[in-house]
């Protein structure tokens, strides 16, 4: 177990590299150049010349590309261009907004999915069934740029129960987490709706009942327990997909988080704070799936991670 | 709210709560992790703050300032805000005239020497006494060779600052260049301010009418009102700049009230709702941006002047304000705004008319291959932006052109994708817009042939000797009646010779609550009047 954590552990540093190589090099191979947008219009040629040179920007790609990784292996994620500050601060000042997010649309998908999913699997069949999978279709038809101007409309205008827009107390959080969770929340439906399914007809769920098993044992403790599994790999892979989605949510919701960050830095040619964004998405999303990992084992016991 | 979430998180952690329903048993790992994520939420949650100060106004911009500090300020928001809390020697007011600011007087003594004398008793924001040595420090903090300022290249004329006294300045430069005078709106920093490439949140301190109390990175940027301000304390208690990126959600904060003034940057398809579903106070003024059709004259069929004519004939941009721009926009025959001292109303204009276009592209040896039917005389790109107005401005376009048998294959793209062809003189035809025009010497920067890029913005490789030397004796004449006689002939041959295709002037757009009072538009989207700006009444009426 212990060898298996590290081999995994030592794993995600390949997987970091990869991603964070494919960044540096397709923002900078895509038009558009950051020195133009520092310097405005009115600059000379021998000023951008200039700059470009102090900024390292004249040097090759390779150059560049190690440079950044002897920085990286440091710690140091650099300076942002514009906001003049290093990457870290200010990747740190948004990143709890990001996760406030990411957690709010999981949890709030999870509460969601499980309801629906439970009450689907025990009714086959019926209205209640039937409305689960209409949901589901919803949610993975309804794409956020659409869902979350309707959704303010409906609760901040008309019913004046939420705010708009921006990042405060509780109530500001719920639009946007639906927005963001909707999508998660229509595929753990299915998933866990399929799953509970498939295991309620399993020997061992018959024979819980015919030891006299409450219902309400069998399900929390046989049914949903063992079909958690599934679960809990989609949510894995779907906190990444919450994270990409971030980007569009936050800005139509004026969320200060890392989405609309990454947004403006690419817009700016920001070149070291895409990196970075892109650097701690990647992070979250392997960390994520490490930790999925751990979960499996506790979920299921039978589990073992041997050599 | 805030006690509901208190309440929970007090439950939740509580012995008595886990242990009465066995949620943290490890019969029960999925509620633990339940209640793992809502714990993690409601740690990350943070109180509502009161978005609204007493008496303070906010304001709805779409994207955060860069960089306030008037050295380093380039994007629009940076420059308005900033406005604010800096002062200039110089300032234009609402007719885009320049007047004195921080300057009590000013004398051009010849044409390479300015002379400025300082009011008196002014401070910045932190008690320190503005002088001539600020001013001196400013101008020269930006020319040195690290300071990474984007004024830099706008100060190259300047060969010396000559401090005399305490509050006076001679500015002397090393060759006659009448622009130049437009570098005195520059806000002013207390002398010793390091440059703020080194950190942006320790920008200097200003002087003007507002203060800067805070910024929020990314969300927004709170001024608060200079109770010493030197021309009378703001009526304001300060203002808030929030950043909303998306303009239907600045909308719908406005009718929820968390929004109370917005300029520009929103569709026009919103004005009539915004008109109907609120009570608005909305209104469109004559504004000095310039939206253009820029041609490639490298290109074989663009750098016939019939078809450039053709072109300019082809399009109804009567018609396009009516209905795509909802009437925010004036039908433009040139660069400058009527509201220029150099505008010239007389030149050559190319009123829609699809006959003459036709005319003149069989003039120009394009003649339709099989009139009226599908084959086009020629093929062009259109390059354009992805913002959906843009977008529709294009089809509208391609739909007009092809009226006359010029058939237009319109490409959208990312905004620095597009920009870096339009840099590069990748395209046929484009469209984009020149912003806060005041001085006719952009004409030098667009069409001079010297300022082909990297040197200038002459994207369409435009060269015209006789141009080029008229440009250049505005340049060089700061006599305002010569130089508006040079740059009317200038004028007269750029709508003649069309290196742009002139569509409109956008208007400037102001939303805002009726009871806010006093507020004057300025026709380059400066927001300065918002110092003598006051409510009537309670703020949320």
């Amino acid at each position: 177990m212990k060898r298996y954590f590290i081999h995994r552990l030592l794993l995600l540093l390949p997987t970091l590299l990869g991603a964070i190589t494919l960044v540096f090099v397709l923002i900078h191979l895509i038009p558009g150049d950051p020195v133009d947008v520092m310097l405005g219009e009115t600059a000379g040629a021998a000023d951008k010349a200039e700059l470009r040179r102090s900024l390292g920007f004249d040097q090759p790609l390779a150059t560049q590309y190690r440079s950044f990784l002897v920085n990286l292996a440091f710690g140091n994620l650099g300076r942002s261009l514009y906001e003049q500050t290093s990457v870290a601060t200010i990747i740190s000042a948004r990143l709890p907004a990001t996760m406030q997010l990411a957690l709010c649309a999981m949890l709030m998908a999870v509460l969601i999915s499980f309801l629906l999913a439970t009450m689907a699997a025990k009714r086959r069949g019926g209205w209640i069934d039937r409305s689960a999978l209409v949901f589901s279709l919803l949610g993975l038809s309804l794409p956020n740029f659409w869902l979350g101007p309707l959704l303010m409309i409906l609760f901040s205008i008309q019913l004046g129960w939420l705010p708009v827009s921006g990042r405060g107390g509780l109530s500001h959080v719920v639009l946007p987490a639906f927005t963001l969770g909707l999508g998660m929340a229509a595929i753990l439906t299915r998933i866990l709706r399929a799953s509970l399914l498939h295991v309620s007809r399993e020997d061992y769920v018959q024979t819980a009942r015919a030891k006299g098993l409450s219902e309400r044992q069998v399900w929390l403790k046989h049914m949903l327990r063992n079909a958690l599994l599934s679960v809990i790999t989609i949510m894995s892979l779907q906190f990444g997909s919450l994270l990409a989605g971030s980007l569009i949510t936050e800005t139509i919701f004026s969320w200060p988080g890392i989405g609309r960050l990454t947004v403006q830095a690419i817009q700016t040619r920001d070149y070291p704070l895409v990196q970075g964004c892109i650097l701690v998405i990647a992070a979250s999303y392997v960390l994520i799936n490490f930790l999925t990992d751990i979960l499996y084992k506790i979920v299921d016991p039978r589990i073992t991670y041997a050599k | 709210m805030r006690k509901l979430t208190d309440h929970i998180k007090r439950a939740i952690v509580s012995q008595n709560f886990s242990s009465r329903f066995g949620l943290l048993s490890r019969h029960n790992p999925y509620l633990s992790f339940f209640l793992l994520l809502l714990v993690l939420f409601l740690a990350s949650c943070r109180p509502s703050t009161d978005d609204r100060p007493p008496g303070y106004l906010i304001a709805g911009i779409e994207s955060y300032p860069l960089q306030l500090d008037p050295r380093y300020a380039t994007d629009a928001n940076s420059v308005r805000i900033g406005n604010l809390v800096y002062n200039s020697l110089l300032r234009a007011d609402e007719k885009s005239e320049l007047r004195p600011e921080l300057a009590e007087h000013w004398r051009v003594i010849d044409d390479r020497t300015y002379v400025f004398d300082l009011r008196q008793g002014i401070t910045f924001h932190d008690g320190q006494p503005l002088t001539a040595a600020d001013v001196k420090f400013t101008y020269e903090s930006i020319l040195q060779p690290d300071s990474r300022s984007p004024k830099r290249g706008l100060l190259k004329p300047l060969q010396s600052i000559e401090q005399i006294g305490s509050h006076q300045l001679k500015f002397r430069l090393s060759l006659p260049h009448a622009p130049f005078v437009e570098q005195f709106t520059l806000g002013v920093v207390p002398a010793g301010s390091p440059p703020s490439h080194d950190a942006r949140h320790r920008i200097p301190a200003g002087s003007g009418p507002f203060m800067l109390a805070s910024m929020e990175s990314g969300e927004k940027v709170t001024l608060r009102a200079n109770p010493n301000y030197w021309d009378g304390k703001p009526q304001l208690a300060g203002l808030v700049f929030r950043n909303v990126p998306d303009a239907m959600v600045r909308v719908l904060e406005f009718k929820k009230g968390a929004i109370d003034f917005m300029q520009n940057d929103l569709e026009p398809d919103m004005l009539p709702w915004l008109d109907q579903h609120t009570n608005a106070d909305i209104g469109s003024y004559d504004g000095t941006t310039f939206q253009y059709i820029g041609i490639n004259l490298t290109h074989h069929v663009l750098r016939n002047v019939k078809v450039r004519q053709a072109l300019a004939c082809a399009v109804d941009r009567e018609r396009i304000i009516r209905h795509l721009l909802k009437g925010i926009g004036t039908k433009a025959n040139g660069l400058l705004a009527p509201i220029n001292w150099a505008y010239d109303d007389s030149v050559q204009r190319w009123p829609y008319d699809p006959t003459r276009a036709k005319r003149l592209l069989d003039e120009a040896g394009f003649a339709d291959p099989d009139g009226d039917g599908p084959l086009p005389r020629f093929r062009l790109s259109f390059k354009t932006t992805n913002i959906d107005l843009r977008r529709r401005i294009a089809e509208a376009l391609k739909e007009q052109l092809q009226q006359v048998g010029i058939e237009l294959e319109v490409r959208s793209y990312e905004w620095a994708t597009f920009f870096s062809d339009v840099k590069k003189g990748n395209f046929h035809l484009y469209s984009l817009a020149w912003v806060g025009v005041m001085d006719p010497d952009v004409f030098h920067q667009i069409f001079h042939s010297a300022s082909v890029p990297p040197n200038g913005d002459n994207r369409g490789r435009y060269h015209n000797a006789d141009l080029d030397r008229l440009l250049d004796q505005g340049r060089n004449t700061i006599d305002r009646t010569r130089r508006k006689v040079v740059y009317a002939q200038a004028q007269k041959i750029l709508a003649e010779d069309l290196p742009y295709v002139p569509l409109w002037w956008w208007k400037n757009v102001i939303v805002k609550k009726p009871s806010i009072e006093g507020f004057v538009p300025y026709p380059d989207g400066d927001l300065i009047s918002l110092q003598k700006v006051s409510w009537r009444g309670t703020p949320s009426t």
